[in-house]
């Protein structure tokens, strides 16, 4: 190790002098903690979901769901290297897009139902026209974003015109959708991005990355507005809250928990009865009482967000959950999993 | 480099790893050599370890029990023999002979200096190499030679029909000790082509590893688990290994899981039971330890009983096991004793599977597993006992049953991650600026920067999630069930038919506008409705500048220039037909920001849009509100739908 000259050592101690002091600052303002404010309110039920319909045709395992806006179709990629558009009210396939790689990691519908974009191990974003076929009659591929240098681990579409991902490059990126290019790109964590979600009015959006933490960004600027810290390991998977004003985070160190944008810190942990899963994936409810997490050995846990009690499980897929999806108008989830088999819950 | 991760850092990390790496208190035990008895009186530097009863090689009823040898450097042979061999008879197809003819050739090679295993294993000091011809358990191709492909002229399909457990490793730097024992038990080996008996030839307190499995994802988990794992066979200060006698018949080398717990809490520095019990299921559920009757890889801290898994099972040995060899498995139990090992349901499924993914080649996987299971039936009671039970538990780590864990299984964006991966580094291949000054100079005007902002107490917080939860919980259909019948479940379009009507709006939704403007304007009728109201106030322009702006966002790029000047011309320029009340500050703004020299941006309009938008929101939003239109509105929706169901007594 080298020896640290006096600058930079005094600029680590400013740095853990701050770190402390955000420490204090934010005990000042814990005033109270969220269960003690919701000890009055009634309890919830254990949640009540069944596993309704299976989404039987993926012959690999299952990476990843996104509902559209309509609430009624949604995407699906798996490693058998296609994409399935499904009518989750019939569990019709709707669509079959077979991939150029298999190795789909991530995939996003438009809130239009216009578009789906996917990507993964290939390194690039590819998105396809669902309205449109090419010459073999599967969905006409509009746009291929390359540039990466590490897989895409997430995608969301702002609009039918632009995109975001993030990547295992560490990177965010912004496409432009109509003309294919790429209007922002910088290094937004110091490790992999694993998720990421928008806020309900589209100007914002939480990623969570493997650097252990969450940050906060503006669509429109570079740097981040918010950093969250708090878990031990990766986060895996983050959600807005419905309300704007937070946003929940699960992780592999079989955690998951709630953070405020205004109060800039933690508010919430919950945990898993058993310490026994860590979680790759996590959703809200519509008024933010329900949390949900995918966990890698197959259930679905869900928690009372406000008293912080564990509500029950999921059980059903007999792998790890990849991914879980709420439909928006949140009535019906879907999950994913390395067993191959989508499932909807309601 | 300091990041605010030190914040996590120093929060008490409390997963396996570290925990067992701390957790050790206990000095290494030396292993003493007693009983010495591999047959042929070995190197003198040998530590022979053995762990219990038995001391002749016939009488080996134990399972394969790893050597606890911390041996010293300079002789770290151990020389081990238990389990019998494979019947040659059982031998499925002629040449197997042959093929025994060969590793016996290769041992004794081994034994004679030669390194059988070429130029791989002396790759480094140490390192241990190993011929393994095993028993079929986990793969067709038995014969796993690890380390090199070209060992001995072994090739892994004509020996995969020999059922013989015979694993060789020996340590290339010590082979003169091996000599004898090796080339001895080669002899035997010749001998007892008719009476069977297996040689297990251990050496060297390693276990078979080889260079390739340095690199694998686990591997310094798995070093310090085995560490512990072998403590725990330690002959008088590990945990006690029983056959403990049932009701006509016995139970062979088995321990409880209340003495393994008990065994972690004097022997590591754990803070309670439950502690130990957590730290006792991870090894279980990575297969060093298993309940000899249970699917499920965990420790309860009763009378269960458990048993150690033979080294040639454990995970660092990199299995990779296919789906024929668990055909065969599965094959091969159905076969058995029916009442004892019957398939559990989750198995049966798997098999039924696995028939019709193999139907074409179920034949040679049946005469696979039939011949296996003669074999099986050849040895002593005691042994096939504990070597099924050693078997399933191998299962179990690779093909879990549902609801269980998979170990070895790891996520693919986790192997990229560790540079497995041609296409690219992830992030272990980025750099981190080179210049430590400007970084942390960085990351303090950011930290700064959070200083800096405004933050709410957190009982503010939670006053605004109880606020949102109390006024959306009838729409979160987790709590309050739908009014009309669910798509999902009912083939009914209904629900969906119906929000296309704007004369049948469920009052819910009504309700719903008057949460906030956003969900006045997201709801399409209420958008409608809202737009009729503000017509009736002649401001109607507000919401229009609005809503050309967020359409204007969402163009391609090539068209926002026209559309920016369109909406300039349309509400804000000093002519403008259709004039928006905004300040003149924003008008300023977006002037600037339509005429500035790099073009304007899709957000030029942004501060005048919210400006109106708070207009909206502070002063028509809540006339509306309070308006006859609504009220109507409200009231005529409420007439036709009487009561909202509150199904699961919910209080709101």
């Amino acid at each position: 190790m080298p020896k640290i000259d006096p600058e930079t050592q005094a600029l680590y101690d400013e740095i853990n002098g701050m770190i402390q002091k955000f420490k204090d600052d934010q005990k000042a303002k814990a005033d109270c903690t969220l269960a003690d404010k919701c000890g009055d309110m009634s309890d919830v039920t254990k949640i009540r979901f069944n596993s309704k319909k299976i989404l039987k045709g993926h012959i690999n395992k299952v990476n990843s769901v996104h509902f559209a806006g309509d609430s009624r179709h949604c995407v699906t990629g798996s490693l058998d290297g296609k994409l399935i558009i499904w009518d989750t009210w019939t569990a019709n396939k709707v669509q079959i897009i077979p991939l150029r790689s298999a190795w789909v990691m991530t995939v996003a519908f438009s809130p239009s139902g216009n578009f789906v974009a996917c990507g993964g191990m290939d390194n690039a974003c590819t998105v396809y026209d669902v309205n449109n076929r090419d010459a073999s009659g599967v969905a006409k591929m509009v746009r291929e974003l390359v540039g990466y240098e590490g897989f895409l681990s997430s995608c969301r579409f702002l609009d039918d015109g632009h995109l975001i991902t993030g990547s295992g490059d560490m990177k965010i990126c912004h496409w432009d959708l109509e003309k294919g290019v790429k209007t922002m790109d910088f290094n937004g964590h110091a490790g992999d991005i694993a998720g990421l979600s928008l806020s309900p009015d589209m100007q914002t959006y939480i990623t969570g990355s493997v650097d252990k933490t969450a940050k906060l960004w503006d669509v429109r600027e570079e740097g981040h507005k918010q950093m969250f810290f708090g878990h031990d390991m990766d986060v895996s998977s983050v959600c807005y809250h419905p309300n704007g004003m937070g946003f929940a985070s699960c992780s592999e160190d079989q955690t998951a928990r709630l953070y405020d944008l205004r109060s800039d810190q933690q508010i919430g942990q919950y945990e898993p009865p058993q310490k026994n899963t860590g979680f790759t994936s996590c959703a809200l409810s519509t008024s933010g009482r329900y949390l949900m997490c995918g966990g890698i050995e197959g259930m679905v846990h869900s928690w009372d967000t406000m008293k912080q009690r564990h509500t029950g499980t999921l059980s059903g897929h007999e792998n790890r959950i990849t991914c879980i999806s709420l439909c928006p108008n949140g009535m019906c989830l879907a999950s994913t999993s390395w067993d191959q088999q989508v499932r909807l819950w309601l | 480099m300091v990041t605010m991760n030190s914040e996590a850092d120093k929060t008490q990390a409390t997963n396996a790893t570290l925990a067992m790496s701390s957790a050790e208190k206990q000095p290494a035990a030396e292993s003493t050599s007693p009983l010495p008895k591999s047959p042929p009186a070995t190197a003198a530097a040998a530590a022979v370890a053995v762990t219990t009863e038995c001391s002749a090689p016939a009488a080996a009823s134990l399972p394969p029990v790893p050597v606890p040898a911390a041996a010293p450097a300079p002789a770290p042979a151990t020389t081990q023999t238990s389990v019998p061999t494979p019947a040659p008879e059982a031998l499925a197809n002629g040449n197997s002979n042959a093929n025994i003819e060969e590793v016996v050739v290769a041992i004794a090679s081994t034994g004679a200096g030669a390194t059988v295993n070429g130029g791989s294993v002396a790759v480094a000091g140490g390192v241990v190499t190993s011929v393994a011809a095993a028993t079929p358990p986990p793969s067709a191709k038995t014969v796993n030679v690890r380390d090199t492909t070209t060992s001995a002229g072994v090739s892994g399909s004509s020996a995969s029909k020999s059922s013989g457990l015979l694993t060789v490793s020996s340590n290339h730097h010590h082979h003169h000790h091996h000599q004898q024992s090796s080339s001895s038990s080669s002899q035997q080996q010749q001998q007892q082509q008719a009476a069977p008996s297996t040689v297990v030839v251990q050496s060297s307190s390693q276990h078979q590893r080889n260079n390739k499995n340095e690199d694998a994802p686990n591997i310094l988990v798995y070093k310090k688990m085995e560490a512990i794992i072998e403590k725990m066979q330690a002959e008088s200060t590990g945990v006690a290994v029983r056959t403990v006698k049932a009701f006509m018949s016995k139970v062979p080398s088995v321990f409880t899981g209340a003495d393994l717990v008990a065994w972690i809490l004097k022997n590591f520095d754990v803070e309670d039971v439950t502690e130990a019990l957590h730290f006792a299921h991870l090894l279980s559920s990575h297969g060093y330890i298993f309940p000899i009757d249970d699917h499920a890889l965990t420790v309860k801290n009763d009378g269960t009983f458990y048993r150690f898994q033979t080294p040639y099972f454990w995970p660092s040995n990199c299995w990779e096991p296919e789906n024929t060899d668990y055909a065969v498995y599965l094959c091969k139990r159905t076969m058995q004793n029916k009442t004892r090992l019957e398939l559990a349901d989750y198995e049966a499924e798997n098999l039924a599977k696995l028939q019709k993914m193999f139907s074409r080649k179920w034949e040679f996987i049946f005469m696979q597993a039939e011949s296996q299971s003669k074999v099986a039936k050849k040895r002593d009671k005691l042994e096939r006992k504990v070597l099924d039970s050693q078997e399933r538990a191998f299962w179990d780590v690779h093909r879990p049953m549902p609801g269980c864990v998979n170990t070895t299984e790891i996520d693919i964006k986790k192997a990229y991650r560790r540079g497995g991966s041609s296409h690219g580094t992830g992030s272990s291949g980025a750099s981190v600026a080179k210049n430590p000054v400007e970084q942390l100079s960085r990351i303090i005007a950011l930290r700064k920067q959070k200083l800096e902002r405004r933050t709410i107490k957190v009982s503010k917080a939670a006053e605004a999630l109880v606020a949102y939860y109390d006024q959306y919980n009838e729409f979160d259909y987790f709590i309050t069930s739908p009014e009309l019948p669910n798509p999902w479940q009912t083939d009914s379009t209904e629900m969906w038919d119906t929000e296309k009507n704007s004369k049948e709006v469920p009052v819910r939704r009504v309700k719903r506008w008057a949460f906030s403007l956003r969900e006045l304007l997201n709801d399409a009728i209420g958008r409608d409705q809202f737009t009729k109201f503000l017509e009736k106030e002649y401001s109607g322009e507000n919401l229009k500048f609005w809503e050309s702006v967020q359409e204007m966002k969402a163009l391609p790029q090539s068209e926002i220039k026209e559309a920016i000047h369109k909406i300039w011309q349309e509400f804000l320029a000093p002519d403008a037909p259709c004039p928006v009340n905004v300040d003149s500050k924003s008008v300023e703004l977006a002037r600037e920001a339509v005429n500035s020299p790099n073009g304007p941006n899709r957000w030029c309009f942004d501060v005048a849009a919210s400006h109106v938008y708070h207009l909206m929101k502070s002063d028509s939003y809540s006339r509306y509100l309070r308006s006859d239109m609504y009220k109507d509105y409200l009231n005529c929706s409420r007439k036709k739908i009487k009561s909202i169901p509150n199904l699961f007594g919910v209080k709101r």
